[in-house]
């Protein structure tokens, strides 16, 4: 064979090329510069983090913390974890003892420096509060036996047992480190103060109005932010915030915003905008209450089930509402998710709905339930994805010769009547922060607070408990998916609609940014920066 | 007259006792409290300790009358406490607010009253003429239009037409009048409509009234000429039904701008009302209706006063 040295060259010159020796365009090199202004739709409460659950507090605030790990912030399946605080890991081989080190030279905002004291306080704080403070997601921990901080750049957490989630969950964006001393002083301080040592710097907050930040010149990780600031407007009015964005008002909103609100958006911006979608963790799904006929009866609770089209409501609620994938108990995408052909093997996910109608109609009538029998679903006051959402179910259950009449509760009284029993069947709610089951499904399992339909299955129980603390993925998906059978098929303890779907329309010149299934992820803004 | 002013003065109290009990039980009334509503937010399952510890550190888990007697013994010291909702002093978050509701007040009063009045009084001379026709047209199509549906035509027109949008932060005139101005002239127009029709009708029917009275008649037949006999004898007479309607649509716009504040998203007293509604925020809440209520009947005093003082016959009565 001739050897051709000239084409030899000329493809090395390419490749070297596309290897990016000559300057990337300039879209894709982070510019540094400018103010990024956003819409959020709620306003934090108290600014510490650890007491609150709101968006309205990570969206403004995020940009102020850090946390000891992250999760990576260019991963859009939102559970892959790296370290912020935590330069890097160590753990035992019995997957007991979990060893971080931490960064040095990292600064508070008030020139203080980050120890492994400072983790540690802050971890105190979550795992134990003092007196008079709250901490919403203690539970969450419950594996954890001890931490310690040996030496200022050591910080260790051991386990009781084996959680394969542990990493994520201290991933969680909800834990964000505040400084020992101050905390020793007052524990309250954080509820109305900011001092964090991430990669912006707290300028105002104008109560019902904005949230400014500054960019942090002693940030750790150098060359970041490439903002020099931003600015949060609180905007609780969903037409007010399109039409922040449509006037160029504001930039982005992180939350989401409905389907017929993005195509009014790329309609009235063109060119100008992007948007970026993805599955959200979070979902509605229907409680039925264990305790009342003839909702005891499996048969009666799978043919609900099977009397959905999720398929054919996907196409048609898309468009109008927040809901979009057929999923199972995880996010599809993500590490544990169900293959879409396990999915379909599940009750009420076939795609033949008219067999799973005669298989529906024939449970209940095996179950002694008449034609025409008639219940009411309560349903929450919401207008999305609430609303649409219980209109279809109706619907799907009148198909098989039920009469449901539709009871919209008000939003603050929905919890405590959830909560009293008060119901036989009930639109549940779900969002997590990190697609995870050990987060995700912690509800299902018999002893849980939120297990509102009363449910008590000790097969359940044992399957969430095994595959959070096995240490095989693979072994732990195999689990799951036994513990997703029993929950949506054999007991049908309770009934999952679809997906929420997010949806972030935002100004084309807004890059860095990348939608994951969880608002309440990816809002430090190191990594954003503005193309003009 | 002092005896009248005292006697009317001292009737404020038994009404302000009487909001003050009436809005404390009815949003007890209402389903839900703050604080299930705040955490059982997006997870919807917060445990039941964290909700007994949050009602125990409000006071919500004492006894609904030590409630009402403890705010109201704050009320009487002007200590309204502070809001369920963010635990900032609730004197603090409504004075934040209140200077921007005033202002949109005195921008729409002034927007009505420069409209209301000219008009009024043109369409009462030509009673019955085509300019008659097209002021009532004028305030009916007023009356008709919500103010928040023409604060939303005004904003689609603005973004449409010229591209734009009015700013989303409220700057204070002082900082920047430019600034302060494009925010608000839109609200301010889209109430002030709204008010000049209520206001337009009352100057023309008060104005009817009075020019057909006798000393108009007899100023006519001295022979003083229209100008005089408008500006002296009628409007000054037609004006005193005209004042009241003014007075109490400013005394609302305080705290009743509820939706025009969503649209324009201004940062206001009524944005307020509506965030204290959905969060249950019962302090605020009750603080802000003891706010719009004491306005109501400030406004309302110093009109019986005004009226006194005009007329002669009411203070003797």
């Amino acid at each position: 064979m001739r050897r051709r040295p000239a084409l030899a060259l000329v493809s090395l010159l390419l490749a070297v090329l596309v290897a990016g020796v000559l300057p990337a365009a300039p879209q894709d090199k982070p510019r540094a510069g400018g103010e990024l202004v956003f819409v959020v739709p709620s306003e934090p409460p108290s600014y510490d983090a650890h007491q609150e659950e709101t968006f309205g507090v990570m969206h403004p605030m995020a940009p102020h913390y850090s946390t000891l790990l992250r999760v990576d912030p260019t991963d859009k399946t939102g559970t892959k974890p790296v370290g912020d605080l935590a330069e890097s890991w160590t753990i035992s081989k019995d997957h007991l003892v979990y060893t971080f080190k931490i960064r040095k030279g990292v600064k508070f905002h008030d020139g203080s420096e980050l120890t492994s004291k400072d983790v540690k306080a802050s971890y105190d704080k979550i795992l134990r509060p003092p007196a008079g403070i709250k901490s919403l997601r203690k539970e969450a921990y419950e594996s954890i036996a001890s931490i310690d901080a040996p030496d200022p750049s050591t910080f260790i957490v051991k386990l009781k047992y084996p959680e394969s989630s542990i990493l994520l969950n201290l991933a969680s964006p909800w834990n964000w480190i505040y400084r020992a001393d101050i905390l020793a002083k007052d524990p309250h301080w954080y509820e109305k103060n900011v001092n964090g040592t991430g990669p912006f710097k707290f300028v105002e907050h104008v109560k019902g109005s904005h949230w400014v930040g500054k960019k942090n010149p002693d940030y750790w990780d150098k060359g970041k932010p490439y903002l020099d600031g931003y600015r949060a407007i609180f905007i609780s009015n969903s037409s007010a915030q399109v039409a922040a964005v449509r006037g160029e008002r504001a930039m982005i909103q992180f939350r989401s915003f409905s389907p017929p609100e993005r195509d009014q958006l790329v309609q009235a911006l063109g060119n100008k905008i992007a948007v970026q979608e993805s599955p959200w963790d979070c979902l509605n799904f229907v409680s039925m209450h264990h305790e009342k006929k003839p909702f005891d009866d499996k048969r009666v609770r799978r043919a609900l089930s099977l009397a959905l089209d999720r398929y054919e409501g996907s196409k048609a609620l898309s468009r109008i509402t927040l809901v979009k994938d057929v999923a199972g108990i995880q996010v599809r995408g993500t590490p544990f998710a169900t293959p879409p052909a396990e999915l379909e093997k599940l009750a009420g996910y076939g795609h033949d709905i008219a067999k799973n109608r005669a298989e529906a109609k024939r449970l209940l009538k095996e179950a002694g339930v008449p034609d025409g029998f008639a219940f009411t679903f309560k349903n929450r006051g919401i207008p999305h994805p609430y609303e649409p959402l219980g209109i279809w179910l109706i619907d799907q259950w009148r198909q098989i010769g039920l009469n449901v009449k539709q009871e919209f509760i008000e939003a603050s009284a929905y919890h405590p009547m959830l909560k009293r029993g008060d119901f036989e069947v009930a639109m549940d709610f779900q969002c997590g922060f990190i697609v995870e089951p050990d987060l995700d499904l912690p509800r299902f399992v018999t002893h849980s607070d939120a297990n509102y339909g009363r449910h008590k299955d000790t097969v359940i129980d044992d399957l969430f408990s095994r595959q959070g603390r096995s240490t095989d993925p693979e072994e732990r998906k195999k689990i799951l998916r036994q513990l997703e059978k029993r929950l949506l098929d054999e007991e049908a303890h309770v009934i999952y609609t679809l997906q929420w779907h997010r949806i972030v329309p935002h100004l084309a010149k807004v890059h860095g940014w990348t939608i994951t299934p969880s608002h309440y992820l990816n809002n430090q803004l190191d990594t954003v920066w503005l193309a003009e | 007259m002092a005896k009248y002013l005292l006697k009317r003065f001292f009737l404020m109290l038994p009404t302000l006792f009487g909001v003050a009990l009436v809005t404390f039980v009815l949003i007890r009334v209402i389903p839900g409290d703050v604080v299930e509503l705040r955490y059982s937010g997006d997870r919807g399952a917060v445990s039941q300790e964290v909700i007994d510890q949050e009602r125990h550190r409000i006071g919500l888990d004492q006894p609904v009358w030590r409630q009402f007697f403890t705010w109201l013994a704050g009320i009487v010291r002007l200590d309204f406490g502070t809001s369920m909702w963010t635990g900032a002093p609730i004197l603090q978050e409504i004075k934040l607010r209140f200077a921007l509701s005033l202002q949109v007040a005195i921008m729409a009063t002034i927007v009505a009253v420069v409209l209301a009045i000219p008009l009024g009084v043109l369409a009462a001379l030509k009673q019955d003429t085509w300019v008659d026709y097209a002021v009532r047209i004028f305030s009916i199509a007023g009356l008709s239009m919500p103010s928040f549906w023409l604060g939303i035509v005004f904003i689609l027109f603005l973004l449409i037409v010229f591209k734009w949008l009015p700013p989303m932060v409220y700057t204070p005139f002082w900082v920047s009048p430019r600034e302060n101005l494009a925010q608000l002239i839109w609200p301010a127009l889209a109430v002030g409509y709204r008010y000049s029709a209520v206001a337009t009708r009352m100057t023309r029917s008060a104005m009817l009234e009075v020019l057909r009275e006798d000393y108009i008649r007899t100023a006519r037949a001295k022979g003083l000429v229209q100008n005089l006999i408008l500006s002296r004898h009628a409007l000054k007479n037609a004006m005193l039904p005209v004042l009241t309607v003014v007075a109490i649509e400013f005394a609302f716009l305080i705290g009743g701008l509820v939706v025009t504040e969503q649209v324009f998203n201004l940062n206001g007293i009524g944005l307020l009302f509506v965030q204290a509604v959905a969060h249950r925020d019962y302090t605020l809440l009750q603080a802000l209706v003891m706010l719009v209520a004491g306005m109501f009947i400030l406004v309302n005093f110093l009109m019986d006063a005004a009226y006194a003082w005009l007329d002669p016959r009411i203070r003797y009565r």
